[in-house]
């Protein structure tokens, strides 16, 4: 037995590396010759490493518990705990997926929106002649309150009733060009001039694919006027060319002053010209014309969203659109003089002659 | 907080060098900085904060023994097989709790194949709690000697003089008795 211990207690040492050289060799001759001490010794190590094991796993778990107490689990556990709602649950437990269906969702509306808006001027389209609108209305809702609390008897519009918009004589009889959203849903219109005179006129025209409409004095007050002074352009007109437009965004009639930006106007709308010009709620309607006091176009919408892009109707379309009226009814006919008397004048000169030839539009309904 | 803790949470090459010069740092950073993400997958799972420390733990005695064994090669991030062996003993606790595999777990990081390494932590992990149980068993003053000695790697001088043994010889005698009764509860149980 006392043998036994002794052994034990070299084996031990043995495998700990504590003999000596000698020692080790005596051992490593028995182990050889007897099986069972090579047995012991693959015994007591496997025993030994288990131990080991056991005093690093031990003082692993000391130093983590000590780490563990660095954390706050508590706040941790509160932050990350299953968020009662179930959208939330979902949500964590199917974000990537989540995140990647949001990413094909936007790649998809954009390239959608890429392809219908090659041009990125669309949507507020819209918007501005809403805007238009609304103020119209307002407006109506203020002249219908004021014509209530006077006299039924008397005649032709209130005299502080506001405008729906701008128009532009065709003719010295009394035809007026407009735009067909100034007077929708128009139960009766007035015009005035900038003298502050104010007619009666009626539609005689719309045309919706264009937005134009014609009116026409008919109001007897109404006395024909001279000779227009500007003319149709029959032809389209060059990029960068210079323009400008008169308008009623106001009482008084207001010069707006622009270029042509573009040939074609909203989306790609070859009807249209896109405009460099400053107009307003009041412009739509007005004429659009060149230095030499051609009227190019009428100015109809402008974007919200980008700087500087107004519409006009191409001249060649309020063409068209006389060109329904009877021709007899329409008097003498000016809208192509070969001459224009304007070419060569200023600017002021210009303007000086043709705003008494812009009316603003007033909308009752 | 989660957002401080993940900031510090160190490279995997510097866990593997730090565990393998026996860091207490990196195992430090290392701990704190994966505990977020185990605690929020057993939360999420029908643990609570104990099963997560439990589970959590036993996933960084595994992580820690393939490294120090040395056939630890980073074939994948440390945080993906951290979370790998935490899911795995978790699904093992859950099914032996309910008697019914739960195949519906809440999974937030990407998973691995651990099956080997937990098993064969599974075995060590038996041989720890053999070990223990043995050590406890044995008593006083055979545990702290043995403790001392093999553990703590005191020298037979050291353990003399803390438990009064007259000399070293004494010393050995009672440490060889003890480490042969040990021996025997080890094998025995």
């Amino acid at each position: 037995m006392k043998n036994n211990i002794e052994l034990e207690a070299i084996i031990d040492d043995y495998l700990q590396g504590r003999l000596s050289e000698e020692e080790v060799i005596a051992l490593e001759q028995l182990r050889l010759n007897d099986p069972s001490v090579d047995h012991k010794i693959v015994t007591h190590k496997a025993f030994l490493d288990s131990l080991n094991q056991y005093g690093n796993v031990l003082s692993l778990k000391q130093q983590m518990e000590k780490a563990h107490q660095q954390i706050d689990v508590a706040a941790l556990s509160e932050e990350l705990r299953p968020h009662p709602s179930i959208v939330i649950k979902l949500w964590r437990r199917n974000k990537s997926a989540f995140a990647i269906a949001a990413a094909f969702l936007l790649l998809t509306i954009s390239s959608i929106y890429s392809i219908q808006h090659s041009s990125s001027q669309n949507g507020t389209y819209e918007v501005m002649r809403r805007e238009i609108t609304n103020i119209k209305n307002n407006q109506n809702r203020l002249v219908r309150t004021m014509n209530s609390s006077t006299s039924k008897t008397e005649k032709g519009p209130v005299k502080n009733a506001k405008f729906g918009g701008t128009g532009f004589a065709l003719t010295a009889n009394g035809y007026l060009c407009t735009n067909f959203h100034v007077i929708r849903d128009a139960d009766s219109v007035y015009v005035q001039n900038n003298k502050g005179e104010s007619f009666k006129a009626k539609v005689v025209y719309r045309d919706l694919q264009y937005d134009i409409a014609i009116l026409k004095i008919t109001d007897e007050a109404f006395e024909p006027l001279s000779n227009l002074p500007y003319k149709l352009k029959k032809n389209s007109i060059g990029m960068g060319e210079n323009v400008y437009t008169l308008g009623y965004p106001k009482d008084d009639v207001v010069l707006g002053d622009g270029y042509i930006s573009s040939k074609t106007g909203h989306a790609g709308d070859t009807t249209q010209y896109q405009v460099a010009i400053p107009i307003n709620p009041g412009n739509s309607g007005g004429p659009l014309l060149d230095n030499y006091g051609n009227v190019i176009g009428v100015i109809t919408a402008k974007e919200n969203q980008v700087d500087g892009a107004t519409f006009a109707i191409k001249s060649r379309y309020i063409q068209e659109a006389l060109n329904a009226i009877p021709q007899d009814s329409l008097g003498k006919k000016v809208v192509f003089s070969k001459k224009n008397p304007l070419q060569g004048l200023s600017r002021t000169k210009q303007i000086d002659k043709i705003q008494n030839y812009v009316y603003m539009i007033k909308v009752y309904n | 907080m989660s957002n401080k803790l993940s900031s510090s949470v160190p490279t995997d090459r510097e866990v593997v060098l730090g565990i393998l010069n026996n860091s207490e740092d990196a195992l430090n950073r290392l701990y704190i900085g994966y505990f977020p993400m185990v605690l929020k997958f057993i939360l999420n799972n029908n643990g609570d904060e104990d099963d997560a420390k439990d589970v959590y733990q036993e996933a960084i005695i595994i992580l820690y023994n393939k490294i120090k064994s040395g056939d630890f090669e980073l074939s994948s991030k440390l945080k993906t097989y951290i979370y790998s062996v935490c899911r795995r003993i978790w699904l093992k606790k859950l099914s032996q709790q309910s008697k019914k595999t739960t195949n519906n777990l809440s999974d937030f990081e990407d998973v691995i194949a651990v099956e080997v390494d937990v098993e064969v932590h599974e075995e060590k992990d038996l041989q720890f709690e053999k070990m223990g149980s043995a050590l406890l068993n044995l008593g006083e003053p055979c545990k702290t000697i043995i403790q001392d000695f093999y553990i703590n790697n005191l020298s037979m001088q050291d353990i003399c003089e803390k438990f009064g043994y007259t000399n070293t010889d004494n010393a050995k005698t009672q440490k060889y008795k003890c480490l042969q009764r040990l021996k025997k509860l080890f094998f025995q149980s």
